[in-house]
């Protein structure tokens, strides 16, 4: 086990000798490393301000050991535990610079751990605010022990009326033990002054089972990079996103599904629909070790374009060591069907209720495994509000 | 009787390539007429033409409904005023449940006279009398139907959408005999002095059910004939070897 303090220590030394990005390197190609606020070397940067937030779990979860509360809190009060986790789950393959700044300085976030064989019944729910800039490091870590369940959404936004700018580099670790079950839905949400870069990586155990529901909304640009690490045998993943973007937000992503083990599951299935100028890029990358014999490993990038200035670029990456696999990934970049459009309007609606069905049939396939159904619901009508505003200021730049 | 669907020399090309070479047709309020003719001649081109698909351009001609020029207007507005298109080839909408897509349509079609409350009776009620199972209302429109559930849906929405002007593209082809007469019963109750229907077939077991009041022959993007219900018995007996011989001689 690594001491925080140490991996502090040498995460400053490795953000102050690594070079800030530039379009050259293969990470940032897609995404100019001019577009994120510059930070100032030799010294930490100045910190902004973000609230945490959470619903209490009940007395007989927090009898059994279930913990859900800020990280400053946690580590006052349980700084053997999150000594265990904080900071453990080894260093990721992208933004190395800025994971190594988050860990340097970050000291606030969400602690949320389930201990061996405590199946919390109920969803909890947490979120994190955003109030000033320049900039905020937010960590989340999350720890489901063995055998146990837990359901968690995790909210991401920025308090009402903020419009500085706000970079958010926010670092989340997922353990997930023998045998237990995670079901982590992610809302972003911020608002469009903000910049996100955001670092998960989750650690599956034997017969761990991971769900994994990122939606993306708000930002004006982000910047993630999703590690699934399927460590023991058995371990199963569904990864699935839904990003709604449009005015000019940028969204860029990179998935790993890390197939260390034998009999090990993932599909990863990301939808996204785009308006206006929006774009995505997306790289996901399949690595089966090769003692991962029988594994299976599936995925997808969906993409549907609302308008001409819309755009998205998806690049899938395979690095297979072990023989006897099953993997497949697919790719698919297009604008709303103009036959199932026709077909729509044939009954009468228009054009713009047309679209709405459309994209509303087009994130069904995830938005019904959201286990929540006030909120899958919410997140239904969210998505057709933000389609409604952003086709009403296309007409009025038409007009 | 008043005519409620005129097509006056009507010339459209798809892709740059014309297909409808000049076709008139009129259809009265309150009657059937049948539209047949061998694969390619054009069909579905001129029930899509009527829709309004975007893809299909009317170079010439007019298209009259209630003797207003739809040339002009979009599908959706002429699905309001009451044209319905009864697809040869229903698309799927992944995602999408009949319900909603239902509630959606007519809601759309009917304004603020859409009675919100009575949706799920109207609803449970039109797809018992075409023998649709209740499970379609949470099923994706035409999603992994079978060919002859995709006919059904169809209909379905024409008795919930009430049109003016039905024009059925071989809605008969696909459905087992049992199905042909349910369906055909449905459009015989939606029938009345309101209603005109284009009922595009091969076959004219279907005009046993639906009695015509005109049937036309569609050879090459022309018709070559119109004539009664005899001349549909006429063509299922001699086929269309006889008028394609006419186009190639004219
Ligand atoms: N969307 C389209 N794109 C390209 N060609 C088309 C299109 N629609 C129709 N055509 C062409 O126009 C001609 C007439 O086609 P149409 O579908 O109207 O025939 P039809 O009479 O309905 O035939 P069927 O009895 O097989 O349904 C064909 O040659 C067809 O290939
Ligand atoms: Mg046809």
């Amino acid at each position: 086990m690594l001491m925080v303090e140490d991996v502090r220590k040498t995460a400053w030394e490795r953000y102050e000798s690594l070079p800030w990005p530039v379009r050259t390197d293969e990470e940032w190609r897609r995404t100019d490393p001019k577009l994120l606020p510059a930070l100032p070397a030799g010294e930490k940067p100045k910190e902004g301000a973000f609230q945490t937030g959470w619903e209490t779990p009940a007395p007989e979860l927090i009898r059994s050991g279930v913990i859900l509360t800020d990280l400053a809190t946690a580590t006052k009060q349980f700084p053997d535990l999150v000594q265990e986790y904080l900071f453990q789950t080894g260093e990721p393959g992208q933004l190395k610079k800025f994971v190594a700044l988050h860990q340097a300085v970050a000291q606030q976030g969400l602690f949320c751990y389930v201990p061996d064989g405590v199946k919390v019944e109920l969803p909890l729910r947490s979120w994190i605010e955003a109030i000033s800039g320049p900039a905020i490091f937010p960590h989340l870590a999350i720890v489901v022990g063995k055998d146990s369940e837990l359901t968690l959404v995790d909210e991401r936004r920025s308090a009402p009326g903020a419009a500085e700018p706000v970079l958010s580099n926010e670092m989340a670790e997922i353990f997930v033990g023998a045998g237990g079950r995670l079901r982590y839905v992610h809302l972003q949400r911020w608002n469009s002054a903000t910049t996100e870069l955001f670092t998960q990586r989750a650690i599956l155990e034997k017969e761990a089972q991971f769900l994994n529901i990122t939606v993306g909304l708000g930002s004006k640009l982000s910047k993630a990079n999703v590690e699934t690490l399927l460590r023991g045998p058995g371990a199963h993943a569904d990864l699935l996103g839904i990003f709604f973007g449009a005015g000019k937000q940028h969204f860029d992503f990179h998935t790993l599904q890390d197939h260390q083990a034998p009999n090990t599951f993932s599909d990863l299935l990301y939808k996204c629909a785009l308006a206006d100028q929006a774009e995505l890029v997306y790289t996901g990358l399949i690595r089966i070790a090769k003692q991962a014999q029988k594994s299976n490993a599936y995925q997808a990038n969906r993409n549907l374009l609302l308008s001409q200035g819309a755009k998205a670029d998806s690049i899938p990456m395979l690095e297979i060591e072990a023989d006897d696999v099953r993997c497949t990934h697919g790719v698919a970049v297009g604008p709303v069907d103009e036959e199932q459009a026709f077909y729509l309007m044939s009954r009468g609606l228009s054009a713009t209720e047309s679209e709405r069905l459309i994209v509303e049939g087009f994130f069904e396939q995830i938005l019904k495994r959201i286990p929540v159904g006030d909120l899958r619901e919410q997140l239904a009508e969210e998505i057709v509000t933000r389609l409604s505003t952003h086709t009403e200021t296309g007409k009025e730049t038409l007009t | 009787m008043s005519t409620l669907l005129e097509v006056n020399n009507l010339h459209v090309e798809v892709e740059g390539k014309e297909i409808l070479k000049g076709i008139s047709l009129k259809v009265e309020k309150g009657q059937v007429h049948a539209l047949m003719g061998p694969n390619g001649s054009g069909k579905s081109t001129l029930s899509n033409t009527l829709m309004g698909h975007p893809k299909y351009k009317v170079t010439q001609g007019q298209i009259l409904f209630n003797g207003q020029d739809l040339t002009p207007l979009k599908t959706d507005a002429r699905a309001r005023m009451g044209i319905f298109l009864a697809f040869q080839y229903p698309t799927a909408i992944q995602g999408v449940t009949v319900a909603n897509f239902m509630r959606t349509a007519m809601k759309a079609r009917f304004g603020e006279a859409f009675q919100s409350k009575e949706f799920r009776k109207t609803l449970k009620g039109a797809m018992a009398s075409l023998g649709v199972d209740e499970s379609f209302a949470t099923r994706y429109v035409n999603d992994g139907f079978s060919g002859g559930e995709k006919k059904r849906h169809e209909v379905l929405q024409m008795a919930l959408l009430k049109p003016q002007l039905a024009l059925m593209d071989e809605t008969d082809s696909g459905l087992d005999i049992d199905a042909l007469r349910t369906v055909s019963e449905g459009v015989n109750r939606l029938r009345g002095p309101e209603l005109g229907i284009l009922l595009i077939t091969h076959y004219q077991r279907l005009l046993n059910y639906i009695q015509p009041d005109a049937v036309h022959v569609l050879v090459d993007g022309r018709i070559v004939r119109s004539g009664g219900k005899e001349l549909a018995l006429e063509l299922e007996a001699k086929g269309y070897a006889p008028y394609e011989k006419e186009t190639v001689a004219s």
